[in-house]
């Protein structure tokens, strides 16, 4: 299902801004604090330019540009991206509609060469965003209720003073054991993120290198996944962004994703 | 020397308990320090530009060599249970350490892209395994038809699946080759075969096995050539005087090897080999001469009896032995490095066997006593010197036959050395009907092949090379050529392979579009679309600036600003897009660099035979002059291709240092004889030998390999010894009379009589190996027996008759 929700995915690894920090005082479970990390508010809709760069372990860069678009209509959430660069893909574009229901996403793509719009399905959650190093369950496809989660300690990283929480996986089967997340108790962002694999060895790690306010929201504008196994990592940097704009309903539809931008 | 070598005979005590003490440290030395090494990546030049290569592009796309572990079931794969053991093996495997968790491919791990008639469609083949019939058939449906997985990880008859295992370098060991054949076991059942197979098993056995059948056959060696040698030398005190000689020499060197800290090699197991062979024949030689004073002299006292040895024989011991180091020496100008270490440290041996001969020896006679002669020999002895007598007289006699046989023989052996083959292969190492090769023929019958073959295509850092149609096409042909042409290619995987099933995908899986996007065709559509388009906006009322007139407008704008001749190239950048963002990126990785200017294509061949890898070597190298027209360099990698570099590496160093030392050999002999005619005379035996040796080889289609090569060093090393003490005692023997038949009768039943005892026992011994389980070491049984007959009977025959001929001694002697 979930395949090329990017926005959403942004959203949600740049767990943008949430409840108001008021909660201090009491002291609230690893569920909870999941619960609003996940729950920030991410605005109605949001376009930016993300550039995304795969580094292999030669130090080999493979760089692409992306044109974004997304916004919330209540129980659908609806994401368009264009590539800008290369520019042999240039104009290829995508296009997903995510349900709350358990209904599976929507997908299309558009490939400007082929001149035809194409559904896609897929079954694997675990499939690699792009080729990058994050899954789209990393960009936030993941839902509270798949895991247990557990308040490990309080830490302070990179002087701000973090909620670390361990989340299991119900599903035995699904490809990371448990992860770490290192949540900023001031503003609910996730700073930091261990994934472990099938066998409880580290996979991968997520850092969020800055975020920024914009339009009155905490969103992450650059990040990077590193998969300390494979040495590989991607970086997601975040540029021009806008949020609350009103992009209009109407943006995404397979029309717009041929027509280009 | 002589007087030194006196010295040490009034005080043998000392001699042998400082032998003792220091062969012991050596030992200590060995017990500590020594190490076999098994990785064949270290037998290699690490500098060779081939390596080199071949190095960096295994790192670029990640070539390692796999593991296949094949499922078979008879009754097809598609049930329950064969898919449940497919899924818990290829778990396990990835838990194992040794391999890396990503590097294994099953039917369990791959993806299944299939296109539909709306789109595209990316499924795990299967996570859960299918129970009903109805799952179990779909399943089977779509293995049929997807052909990145039909033939490759399910055989084309259903009966056999296997999982690829990559592991990592330098892991492989004895307990983890059991810990795989343990796990495979564990899973077959009544109707489920579980096979192992794969290179780094084939290696990892045979690096292990080798030298371990060695380590058996060398104890029964010994024993044998002990037993021959106490036949022909009659004494025990001789016999095991001979065999310290030989042990010591043995210690001395993988000592020495210990202590400077040179890893044991492959080939160092044939150190001890070289040692035996030549080792014996110092002692041999100098107990003959002593029997043959003590015939004559009876009555002489111990010490009479061995300072005439050590006068008459220490010359041609030292130099018998330092032309024998110097042939190894020359070894040092081979490229590989285990090889330059064999010349050393068997040229040490040797030298180390010389100063056993003349110290130990005469030492033992000292302190244990001569060996008895006993009277009632002097019948044989009698009969013994007639045979060589009448021998020698007819050899003379009939001087053309041996010219002639030999002359026949080195014309018939150098057309058998046309037909010499290398062969870097490990398989044909072992025995046809051996697990390993039955294994490997199973697998090989059922899929593409065990052996792979990398060619890399390198447009020399130009980007997206690889993303043009007809870069691809070519080697899309250049696939099709290999496996429909050779036998030997089963299957071949690169890029092509994923652009052709995209574009078939998102073709609604039209057979029809299984093939690298076609531009011609691509303009067609193009100018079609464009038409359509421009024709419905002229339909349409201009008046009304609809939002449809609108999009139409701009679509056609973007239609015809779109360059028509990079329409195919953007297909395929598009595809690839596709590809990376549903299946696994990884898998692309492996075939292709980040900029697209470099192609990685591998080659799955049935044979790591060197013909065979030739064989598709050949026709591959046929495209490169179409491949140099778009600026692309070949290259190859992978470890089969190393086999083959390497051997030729070996080769060519053997050839290089057999010439080198041929040419050195001829010199001394020429110096110490103060002769060039007899530093010739003195060669041919050698060349013979050599000739002999590798003509029988070509004949018999025994391939050269690293081993058979080697072996040429021994027929210097052994030939150079007969020749040397032949021309010394005949010259010794001219010096004291002017009547040749004589001087060749004396020499005949003196030094030819000593060879003989060598030849024999070394031949006796050698023929042990015969019995070997492993096929290399037979054969080298088999070559050693037949260099030290054809040496023998060389040196006896036609170096006698050229001795005659040149007539050397004599003229001095008149004059």
């Amino acid at each position: 299902m979930k395949k090329l929700q990017i926005t959403s995915v942004l959203i949600a690894i740049f767990f943008a801004i949430g409840f108001s920090p008021k909660v201090s005082g009491q002291s609230l479970t690893g569920k909870q604090i999941v619960e609003k990390a996940y729950n920030r508010d991410t605005g109605n809709d949001q376009t930016s330019n993300l550039t995304m760069t795969l580094i292999n372990k030669s130090g080999n860069q493979r760089v692409r540009k992306i044109k974004q678009f997304t916004k919330d209509l209540g129980e659908v959430e609806k994401n368009i991206m264009f590539f800008l660069s290369p520019a042999d893909v240039k104009n290829t574009s995508f296009m997903s509609w995510s349900y709350d229901s358990d209904k599976s996403d929507d997908q299309w793509i558009y490939l400007p060469a082929l001149k035809k719009t194409k559904r896609i399905s897929s079954d694997s959650k675990s499939d690699y965003f792009m080729g990058s190093d994050f899954t789209y369950d990393d960009l936030g496809d993941r839902k509270l209720d798949d895991d247990t989660h557990k308040l490990l300690r309080e830490e302070t990283i990179d002087g701000k003073k973090c909620y670390v929480v361990e989340s299991v996986s119900k599903d035995e089967d699904y490809m990371y054991t448990k992860t770490i997340t290192w949540i900023i108790k001031d503003n609910f962002i996730g700073l930091k993120k261990e994934f472990y694999d099938e066998d409880e060895d580290l996979l991968k790690i997520l850092s969020i290198k800055k975020y920024e306010e914009i339009s009155g929201l905490l969103i992450i504008t650059n990040s990077e996944m590193k998969n300390v196994q494979k040495n590989h990592k991607t970086s997601m940097v975040l540029s021009n962004v806008q949020v609350n704009i009103g992009i209009p309903a109407s943006k995404f539809t397979e029309r717009m994703m041929m027509r280009g931008l | 020397m002589e007087k030194l070598l006196k010295k040490l005979l009034n005080k043998p005590w000392i001699v042998i308990a400082v032998t003792i003490i220091i062969s012991a440290m050596f030992f200590m030395q060995m017990k500590q320090n020594s190490r076999m090494e098994t990785d064949l990546d270290k037998y290699m030049p690490q500098d060779h530009p081939a390596f080199v290569y071949s190095d960096q592009a295994e790192e670029w796309f990640g070539i390692n060599d796999g593991i296949i572990v094949a499922i078979e079931n008879k009754n097809g794969i598609f049930n329950t249970a064969t898919l449940d053991t497919l899924k818990q093996l290829t778990k396990r495997l990835q838990k194992m350490d040794e391999i890396v968790k990503a590097d294994v491919t099953s039917l369990y791990t791959a993806d299944n892209i299939v296109g539909t008639k709306e789109g595209m469609d990316v499924k795990a083949f299967y996570k859960r395994v299918p129970k009903s019939e109805e799952k179990l058939n779909e399943l089977k449906h779509n293995v049929e038809n997807n052909e990145m997985t039909f033939g490759r990880l399910v055989s084309y008859d259903e009966t056999v699946t296997v999982i690829i295992a990559e592991i990592r370098d330098d892991v492989f060991t004895q307990e983890f080759y059991e810990e795989i054949l343990a796990l495979a076991d564990s899973y077959e059942t009544d109707d489920i075969k579980i096979h192992v197979a794969g290179r780094p098993i084939v290696e990892g056995t045979m690096a292990l096995l080798g030298p371990a059948d060695m380590m058996k056959m060398v104890p029964i060696v010994l024993l044998v050539i002990t037993l021959v040698l106490f036949l022909t030398l009659r004494s025990v005190k001789s016999t095991l005087l001979t065999m310290a000689v030989v042990f010591f020499s043995v210690v001395w060197a993988f000592g020495l090897m210990a202590v400077v800290n040179v890893p044991i090699y492959a080939v160092s197991t044939m150190i001890p080999v070289m040692l035996i062979a030549i080792g014996v024949a110092d002692g041999i030689h100098l107990y003959s001469h002593l029997q043959l004073f003590l015939r004559k002299n009876p009555d002489a006292s111990k010490k009479e009896a061995t300072l005439d040895m050590l006068q008459n024989m220490w010359k041609p011991v030292v130099m018998t032995s330092i032309t024998t180091a110097v042939g190894f020496i020359s070894l040092l100008t081979s490229q590989v490095y285990p090889i330059k270490y064999f010349g050393i440290f068997t040229a040490f041996g040797v030298l180390m066997a010389m100063v056993f001969s003349l110290v130990l020896i005469p030492a033992g006679i000292m302190i244990f006593g001569l060996p008895k002669v006993k009277k009632s020999k002097k019948d044989e002895s009698n009969i013994e010197t007639n045979l060589a007598y009448g021998f020698a007289a007819k050899i003379l006699k009939r001087k053309s036959v041996s010219i002639y046989l030999t002359a026949a023989i080195i014309i018939l052996s150098i057309v058998g050395m046309q037909k010499i083959w290398i062969n870097s292969s490990f398989l044909d190492k072992f025995e046809k009907d051996s697990e390993i090769v039955l294994t490997d023929k199973f697998i090989n019958d059922h899929f593409g092949g065990t052996t792979t073959l990398n060619l890399i295509l390198d447009s020399e850092g130009k980007k997206d090379v690889f993303k043009n149609p007809d870069v691809l096409t070519l080697v899309d042909q250049m696939q099709s050529q290999l496996e429909n042409d050779l036998e030997v290619v089963g299957n071949s995987f690169t890029l092509t392979d994923y652009t052709k099933r995209m574009n078939k995908v998102m073709n609604a899986d039209n057979e029809k579009f299984n093939a690298i996007p076609d531009n011609q065709y691509l303009v067609v559509q193009h100018l079609a679309e464009r038409d359509s388009i421009a024709q419905l906006l002229s339909s349409l009322d201009l008046a009304r600036q609809s939002s449809l007139a609108q999009d139409l407008t701009s679509k056609l704008a973007i239609l015809d600003s779109e360059p028509l001749d990079s329409l195919a190239q953007k297909m395929i950048a598009q595809y690839l897009l596709l590809y990376e963002m549903s299946g696994d990126p990884e898998n692309l990785n492996k075939v292709v660099d980040y900029d697209y200017a470099k192609l990685n294509v591998t080659f799955q061949l049935k044979s790591d035979n060197s013909k065979a890898i030739n064989s598709a070597i050949e026709i591959i190298d046929s495209y490169e002059e179409d491949f140099g027209k778009q600026g692309i360099t070949m290259n190859y990698a992978g470890s089969g291709y190393k086999g083959l570099v390497f051997t030729d590496l070996i080769l060519e160093g053997q050839i290089m240092s057999l010439v080198l030392s041929l040419i050195i050999v001829i010199i001394l002999l020429s110096l110490m004889f103060k002769n060039f005619k007899i530093g010739l005379i003195g060669a041919v035996p050698i060349a013979i030998t050599a000739l002999i040796s590798f003509g029988t080889m070509g004949f018999l289609d025994i391939p050269l390999n690293t081993t058979s090569a080697l072996l040429s060093s021994i027929a210097i090393g052994i030939g150079i010894d007969y020749a040397v003490h032949f021309i010394e005692q005949y010259r010794n023997n001219a010096s004291k009379s002017d009547d040749m038949l004589l001087v060749a009768q004396k020499t005949m039943a003196h030094s030819g009589r000593a060879i003989s005892y060598n030849a024999i026992v070394v031949i006796a011994g050698f023929m042990v190996l015969l019995f070997s389980v492993f096929p290399p070491n037979r054969e080298l049984g088999a070559l050693v027996s037949l260099n030290m007959f054809t040496s023998f009977v060389g040196t006896v025959t036609v170096m006698l008759v050229l001795l005659k001929v040149s007539n050397i001694y004599f003229k001095k002697e008149k004059k």
